[in-house]
């Protein structure tokens, strides 16, 4: 590879990085920081259940804006919560990747704030890949990507910077995310439900 | 518009999937499959450690079907085994063997423990020249890795970012350090099992230690050097024994090189030496004596 060769690649990650801190926030509960969180569309934040404790939490955007949300959805055995932003002005959701299915192989960015290192971003690999069965999205992502505590709830995204999951545990190495397609599914059955 | 980062990731999805085409799953120890790669026509190559039967043995191919596979044979030292599948029209590996890896090439680690391929990826670490297992073994080349070993690495193929393999993976060579065993190996060791079903190598039945000669002595004797080699232990009726070597004797030399180390042993003893004749000078009551001793061949787990 040509040396600007390599210098367009670690500008077009330096770029997808900083595309990604725009959609990834800080969640605090009862004034702890708690892990993070994702901008989905309508002012709405999504993250894992076991970040939020109770219903409200406090939320501060990568632009340093902090605001009070809302529990409006959670379900615990998916490991997901939805909040609503209590901001006043609408805000740059994530761009989810409906499509094409993830390849083995194929390159994803991780983005949290492991032990109070805001924005932090690790790189890995799709490790495999899930097929759909019965037409049902897959039930986790599995990448080669190192985690640390804090990631929780925080986007994974691939090398065009569309959401493809969330980061949500690790097993036996490996960096398990909830599948962003099963996110808006999800979102779709309970926020109707909560918001009705 | 595609980025570079796009390019390459897309690439990098590229060469797994070609790849994985002989990437294969072994069905022969409990709990997880193995991993293997249809090496040639019809010959799935695989470690040693991760095949724990002989027979029963079945392979699912990348496309999802299950074919009954034979163990043509296996050689703990290089952690390799092969396996024959009948009448395989399936995709072999694409070997490189042009450039050898370089460090902080990147490079991916296929494996298939169950129906879907997995990968990780990470940079080869160290490159060295040949080394010895801690068998007895030769490998042509020294390939330490720095990536992530999950479930189905042993036995799968270390490919380059273009596709092409590079060796086969095991994590049981260097105490859970991952390794590859390079392309050379393996069709060396490949070859050979076919043949024969085991690897050759030549063995005299004793074991040593590393001893220092007293200064005198070594003077005295016109010693090159002073650490020598006591013979500890010394099989009965073993080839050593037969050609009338004893215990306690100092092994200086072995075919004209001098010997300090137990791998200078084993590095004379590679399966051309069997019943052939070597030299060896040992010190004996004081005294330099030479003997000709013929290495027999040695059954399976057995030291030098």
């Amino acid at each position: 590879m040509t040396a600007s060769a390599t210098a367009g690649l670690a500008q077009g990650l330096a770029a997808a990085v900083d595309q990604l801190r725009h959609i990834t926030v800080q969640v605090r509960t009862r004034g702890a920081a708690t892990g993070a969180g994702i901008l989905w569309d309508r002012g709405l934040v999504i993250t894992n259940a076991h970040v939020i404790r109770g219903d409200r939490a406090t939320i501060e955007l990568s632009d340093g804006t902090v605001a009070r949300a809302r529990l409006v959805a959670r379900d615990s055995k998916r490991d997901l919560a939805a909040l609503e932003l209590e901001l006043g002005r609408p805000v740059a959701g994530a761009v989810v990747r409906d499509s094409p299915p993830l390849r083995v192989g194929e390159m994803v960015i991780a983005i949290g704030h492991p032990g109070g290192l805001v924005g932090a971003a690790t790189l890995g690999i799709i490790h495999r890949a899930e097929g759909e069965r019965e037409g049902r999205p897959p039930r986790w992502i599995r990448a080669d990507l190192r985690l640390a505590p804090g990631f929780s709830g925080g986007p994974l995204a691939d090398t065009a910077g569309r959401l493809v999951g969330v980061n949500t545990m690790v097993q036996g190495g490996l960096a398990l995310a909830i599948p962003a397609v099963a996110v808006a599914a999800w979102l779709q059955r309970s926020h109707a439900m909560a918001v009705a | 518009m595609t980025t570079a980062l796009q390019s390459l990731s897309n690439e990098l999805a590229d060469a797994v999937e070609s790849a994985g085409r002989a990437v294969v799953s072994i069905h022969a120890r409990r709990r997880i499959p193995a991993s293997g790669v249809h090496w040639r026509p019809g010959v799935v190559v695989a470690t040693h450690h991760t095949i724990n039967r002989d027979e029963n043995i079945t392979v699912t191919l990348p496309d999802g079907t299950t074919t009954p596979a034979t163990l043509a044979g296996r050689d703990p030292g290089t952690d390799l085994a092969v396996l024959k599948l009948a009448g395989q029209s399936a995709p072999t590996a694409n070997r490189r063997t042009d450039t050898p890896p370089k460090v902080g090439e990147l490079v991916i680690a296929l494996g298939r423990p169950g129906p879907s391929l997995t990968a990780s990826w990470g940079v080869v670490s160290r490159v060295d020249g040949p080394w010895r297992t801690w068998q007895g073994a030769e490998i042509d080349s020294l390939l330490r890795l720095d990536l992530a070993i999950y479930d189905g690495f042993s036995g799968g193929p270390l490919i380059d970012a273009t596709g092409r393999v590079l060796g086969i993976n095991t994590s049981a060579l260097a105490r859970g350090v991952p390794v590859t065993i390079p392309v050379a190996t393996v069709e060396r060791v490949v070859t050979e099992l076919l043949e024969r079903g085991n690897i050759r190598r030549a063995y005299l039945g004793i074991s040593t230690q590393p001893v220092r000669v007293p200064e005198s002595l070594a003077r005295k004797l016109e010693l090159k050097s002073d650490v020598a080699l006591l013979i500890v232990s010394l099989e009965s009726g073993g080839p050593a024994d037969r050609d009338g070597l004893l215990l306690g004797d100092v092994l200086l030399e072995l075919d004209g090189a001098a010997v300090n180390d137990p791998g200078d042993i084993l590095a004379k003893l590679g399966g051309d030496r069997v019943g052939k004749p070597l030299a060896v000078r040992v010190i004996r009551g004081g005294q330099v004596t030479t003997l000709q001793v013929t290495p027999g061949e040695r059954p399976t787990s057995r030291a030098a």
